[in-house]
């Protein structure tokens, strides 16, 4: 499956939400898309082009907006395809994948508790890796790390 | 009704690994699970963004400790990719080596400990003492039973002792006899089968649609396995099968691991072969000095800095001893990488609980969950 | 030790023989049986009576003396350390050179050192890998629910000091943060001999152990 057989699919179904079909070596393609058209791109992938298998879901942090990347597989074209769609930072909401590939929600809960972007509609966002009440979005870049030296804490048990 | 939430874990002998399976249950009937996880969450993905491309290897390794160098080679996979270079031919047959050991090493250790979530003791003895021997073939080559850093962005560090390939043969036999054996013990006996048959059932099309890959895919009849579907490093010029099953349940996974490790000792037998046969450089030449050990520079801090590499995007997907495990790693030209981001395969496995525990009783989830091969450093990263 | 912890039971009061004649509430006589003449009960408090505080006065007096430097102490270590129940459970990588050390080739099980499910049978915590803030609460319980005398060993660089994850924001950067720690083991990971090794170091800790 070339990037021009995807563009075929999604152009009818997206319109001008669809941003742009490139070419990513080793996979059919990089679909981007604007986030209002998220369900629908879903829905296009899974049912018209057969990607039935969602890979992972992933959340970068790019300062002023946030990007997120879903990859898929397909089991008939034994290819990746990869879907990107940008949040802004001062907004950043997207629907959740949960109601197409069942796989996306622990994928989702933990985009958002790294890189807190929320998934509308999704049946359980809570903490899956950080503890429960964690205030912080570690993988943000403006989250820094201490210096191996900052770290002699004092717990109140010893 | 006397439904309640219990804990199995984090400290619990089934759990082989630091996690919690809540369990809803009524009576000793399973009504609903949720798996917590987290508790090994060492954040490598954020320390990765400070370390030079070279010196995350070191925390591939203890990402899933019991496949640490698959781990590592899809990292260095990824890393090639986003730093456009490519490794020399001998490199990737050396991966291949390093794979499939480390997939017997990992099957060995997940038979060794389900086993023991069977009921059974000497197996484990007998599936500890077959690991040590592929660890000290490990050992000898890499320095390391277990935290190997092997593998470099260009190839791997070093290149086979003499003598390496005949013992790593003998080794091959050995194991064949022992596999045998271990059917013996474990299918040839009609109280496995009595526990297992019908257990943790997990079809088709509800795995695909949760994002299982691996033996537990293979064990539902799905033919999907990586290594054939897309071929990295060297196995598009290696002769093995795939290894299915039809079961969906315990003893299909079973089946399907122990089928897995027959075929990797078939794998190695043709590496041994090819790396007997073709000598030449492990680590390709002109590699950018600022990729890490054993390349950091000498020299004042700053200068690193100035250096700019062009940008790229890697992306790579190998199979895993426990399934599908995938890295996007993103490169913004710096001596750091900007993003990792990795895909565990246990991650999806696990969350898919609910499906394969629903209506079992509490004394089926340690073989069902023994089936899964857990390994949660990689589900927490 | 070696001292009674609660004063001897008295013997228990016995009825008086009634006088007269018994009778029931539809007015037939009732026959009396002789109860013996001392009670069973009296006749063995009678021996204890007498011996028990001889006993007690002679070996309070011996182990007064040197007895609980020399004998008994002595006796509690050497069982103490030659029968070391770890708790089961592992943390991270170094929980398979644990798990490993268990084999055949490096069997532990010969120093005594039997893995143990429930924390209230252990002695022993040996904490391998590395100690996140979400699973500290938990390790915590667990000590404390480890009865005295317990000791804690920890394995491995996560363990001793953060290890390569020193500087993440989950990692506790060392378990002596949390819990007093007996013996450091060095190693990422150790191997199974350098775990013995600790092991036994801690033996060798317990051996010289004063109160």
């Amino acid at each position: 499956m070339q990037p021009q057989d995807v563009t075929k699919v999604f152009a009818p179904k997206l319109g001008a939400r669809l941003l742009g079909v490139d070419p990513f070596e080793g996979t059919a393609g990089r679909v981007r898309f604007e986030r209002t058209a998220a369900l629908e791109a879903f829905r296009a992938a899974r049912d018209d082009l057969g990607f039935h298998h969602l890979s992972m879901v992933g959340g970068i942090d790019w300062i002023d907006h946030r990007e997120v990347l879903y990859v898929l597989w397909s089991d008939a074209a034994r290819q990746y395809l990869m879907l990107s769609t940008d949040v802004p930072a001062s907004d950043p909401h997207v629907e959740s994948a949960s109601s197409v590939w069942p796989s996306a929600n622990w994928h989702e809960r933990e985009a958002w508790e790294m890189v807190d972007i929320t998934f509308d509609h999704h049946p359980d966002l809570r903490h899956l890796l950080t503890p429960d009440g964690y205030a912080f979005h570690p993988l943000l870049r403006s989250f820094k790390l201490h210096e191996p030296e900052e770290l002699e804490v004092k717990t109140r048990h010893v | 009704m006397s439904e309640m939430w219990i804990n199995m874990g984090p400290q619990h002998p089934m759990t082989h690994g630091l996690w919690n399976l809540r369990v809803r249950i009524d009576g000793e009937l399973v009504l609903d699970v949720d798996p917590e996880m987290g508790y090994l969450h060492r954040g490598i993905e954020k320390i990765s963004e400070d370390r030079h491309y070279n010196e995350v290897v070191t925390l591939m390794d203890r990402t899933c400790y019991v496949a640490g160098l698959c781990w590592e080679h899809l990292y260095i996979l990824a890393a090639e990719k986003a730093l456009h270079i490519e490794p020399p031919e001998r490199a990737e047959y050396l991966r291949v080596l390093c794979d499939e050991f480390q997939r017997i090493g990992s099957h060995v250790m997940w038979y060794a400990a389900f086993v023991q979530d069977i009921g059974l003791m000497t197996p484990f003895l007998y599936g500890m003492r077959d690991r040590d021997l592929v660890l000290d073939l490990f050992q000898s080559y890499t320095g390391a039973r277990m935290t190997y850093e092997y593998m470099r962005v260009g190839g791997v560090r070093n290149d086979l002792p003499p003598g390496f390939t005949g013992h790593a043969r003998k080794v091959l036999d050995w194991l064949t006899e022992r596999f045998r054996e271990y059917d013996q013990l474990c299918v040839g006996s009609t109280i496995f089968h009595k526990r297992c048959d019908g257990l943790g059932v997990l079809k088709g099309p509800e795995a695909i649609a949760h994002g299982v890959t691996g033996p537990m895919l293979r064990a539902a009849g799905v033919r999907r396995d990586l290594r054939k579907d897309r071929p990295y490093a060297a196995y598009d010029r290696l002769e093995f099968d795939m290894a299915i099953a039809d079961g969906a349940d315990v003893t299909a996974r079973y089946l399907v691991r122990m089928e897995e490790m027959r075929q990797s000792v078939r794998i190695l037998r043709q590496v041994l072969d090819w790396l007997d046969a073709h000598p030449g450089p492990v680590l390709a030449d002109r590699l950018p000095r600022w990729l890490g050990a054993p390349y950091a520079p000498v020299g004042a801090e700053g200068y690193l800095l100035k250096r700019k590499y062009p940008k790229g995007i890697g992306f790579a997907a190998i199979e895993e001893p426990h399934g599908e495990a995938a890295a996007y790693i993103v490169n913004e030209g710096g001596e750091h990488p900007y993003r990792v981001k990795f895909r565990s395969p246990v991650f999806a496995n696990l969350s898919a609980a609910k499906t394969y525990l629903a209506g079992c009783h509490v004394a089926d989830i340690p073989p069902i969950m023994g089936s899964v091969d857990v390994c949660v450093g990689e589900v927490d990263r | 030790m070696g001292r009674l912890s609660a004063p001897l039971p008295s013997a228990p009061k016995i009825a008086p023989v009634p006088s007269g004649p018994v009778t029931d509430a539809r007015g037939a006589e009732l026959p009396i049986v002789q109860a013996p003449a001392v009670p069973f009960l009296e006749i063995e408090a009678v021996r204890a009576k007498e011996f028990v505080p001889a006993a007690k006065e002679a070996l309070t007096a011996l182990i007064a003396e040197q007895g609980q430097q020399k004998l008994i102490r002595p006796v509690f270590n050497w069982a103490g350390r030659n029968s070391l129940f770890p708790l089961h459970w592992g943390l991270a990588c170094c929980a398979i050179e644990f798990a490993a050390a268990f084999g055949a080739r490096w069997d532990a099980e010969r120093f005594g050192v039997l893995p143990r499910s429930s924390p209230r049978q252990c002695d022993l915590m040996i904490v391998n890998g590395t100690v996140t803030w979400k699973v500290a609460h938990k390790l915590v319980t667990l000590y404390e629910q480890i009865p005295e005398p317990k000791w804690v060993i920890a394995m491995g660089n996560c363990a001793t000091g953060g290890g390569p994850f020193r500087t993440a924001y989950s990692v506790v950067p060392g378990v002596d943060k949390l819990v007093p720690v007996d013996v450091y083991i060095a190693g990422c990971p150790p191997r199974p001999e350098a775990m013995l090794d600790g092991i036994l170091r801690l033996e060798k800790l317990i051996q010289e152990r004063k109160e």
